[in-house]
């Protein structure tokens, strides 16, 4: 179920964050989306954070709990799965 | 149109310096007019620059090498920007005053306000996600300032440290996202610098600023800045809030077909998005 989200949350990344010259193939699902990986910062964060509420209608309701769910586009997937409506 | 927005002051120099003429000649500028090394980010022997200072002329440093790069490449801006420390790039931009001057100004002024509030502890603090109203509840609650007014959800408070910290826990208990804080030398964009206000102005009145040659925004009021203004503007907006979304919206409603981000970062291009986004909800 969570792997099939996969593509899916890519693309949300991609037109949340308006990441140019980069498709969701491109993504790997397991790398870090903060730091290394995508370089993802806190400005990032809230932005993903919102977009997957409206998407998926799922929250992240603090940074701490963001830190888990955004280690990785497979992190999101399962987090998605497990809480959506 | 093409606008240029100079950011602020970056938190950490970038990892890597880039490896070229442009490069070299801005580094050049840093040593002779402010004793500072930008390719290893640290102030020649003699020199005594804090931390903070350094990280001041950097940003600056680095905006002046991106506008040169740009112009290489044959862009050029018909409305330019700026916050907070972006003015000082800015004004070189617009033609107001020479590159070497505007390192030596920031170089001065930084000095400046790391000498003056040595011995207290100041920090900044990041909350994320809140609105307005609990984050200046917050502020107000414990002594400290909005300091940046970034987006409808993020802002920069300044003050004391002690203050900061228990302002931030306000805000975390309030339902902030995130928030983060950094120490820093003064209280930057408070009223609290108005102690230093006569030492900057006489810092400032070193220089004669020309006429810019482009339209430059200010972040206060969002008005279009004259020589004879910026002398002032440069003392009072330490003493005052960024407005960053309120400006971003009077440049997009002048309407543009290109825009830079002229510095250190991609901070401004971030709010920017997060600003556009809530306006097409």
């Amino acid at each position: 179920m969570s792997e099939e989200l996969i593509p899916h949350i890519k693309q949300m990344i991609i037109d949340a964050l308006r990441i140019e010259g980069m498709s969701a193939d491109e993504i790997d699902s397991d790398a870090p989306l903060f730091g290394e990986g995508l370089g993802l910062d806190s400005i990032d964060a809230l932005q993903l954070v919102v977009a997957m509420e409206k998407e998926f209608g799922v929250v992240v309701p603090d940074a701490a709990t963001g830190t888990k769910v955004f280690a990785s586009v497979r992190a999101m997937s399962a987090y998605i799965a497990e809480h959506r409506k | 149109m093409t606008l240029w927005l100079f950011p602020g002051q970056p938190l950490t120099p970038e990892p890597a310096v880039p490896d070229d003429d442009d490069f070299y000649a801005i580094n050049e500028l840093c040593r002779e007019r402010c004793g500072f090394d930008l390719s290893h980010h640290l102030p020649l022997s003699g020199h005594n620059l804090s931390n903070h200072t350094c990280l001041q002329i950097y940003g600056v440093a680095m905006s002046l090498y991106r506008a040169r790069r740009l112009r290489g490449t044959g862009i050029t801006p018909d409305l330019i920007a700026e916050h907070s420390l972006g003015i000082y790039a800015a004004l070189a931009a617009a033609g107001c005053l020479e590159e070497g001057a505007v390192l030596e100004l920031v170089c001065g002024i930084g000095s400046a306000m790391a000498t003056a509030f040595t011995g207290r502890q100041y920090a900044l603090g990041c909350p994320i996600g809140l609105p307005v109203g609990p984050v200046e509840s917050a502020a107000r609650n414990n002594g400290v300032f909005v300091a940046n007014y970034n987006t409808s959800r993020h802002f920069l408070l300044a003050g004391e440290t002690s203050g900061i910290e228990a302002a931030l826990g306000e805000c975390l208990a309030a339902g902030a996202f995130s928030a983060s804080h950094f120490p820093c030398e003064a209280p930057l964009h408070t009223p609290l610098l108005a102690e230093l206000s006569t030492e900057l102005t006489a810092i400032v009145a070193g220089y004669r600023f020309r006429e810019p040659l482009v339209p430059l925004l200010e972040h206060i009021n969002q008005t279009r800045l004259t020589s004879a203004a910026i002398p002032a503007f440069l003392v009072d907006e330490l003493l005052q809030p960024v407005w960053w979304e309120k400006s971003w919206k009077v440049l997009r409603a002048k309407g543009f077909s290109r825009c830079s981000e002229v510095g250190s970062g991609q901070a401004l291009t971030k709010f920017n998005r997060w600003i556009d986004s809530e306006s097409t909800d």
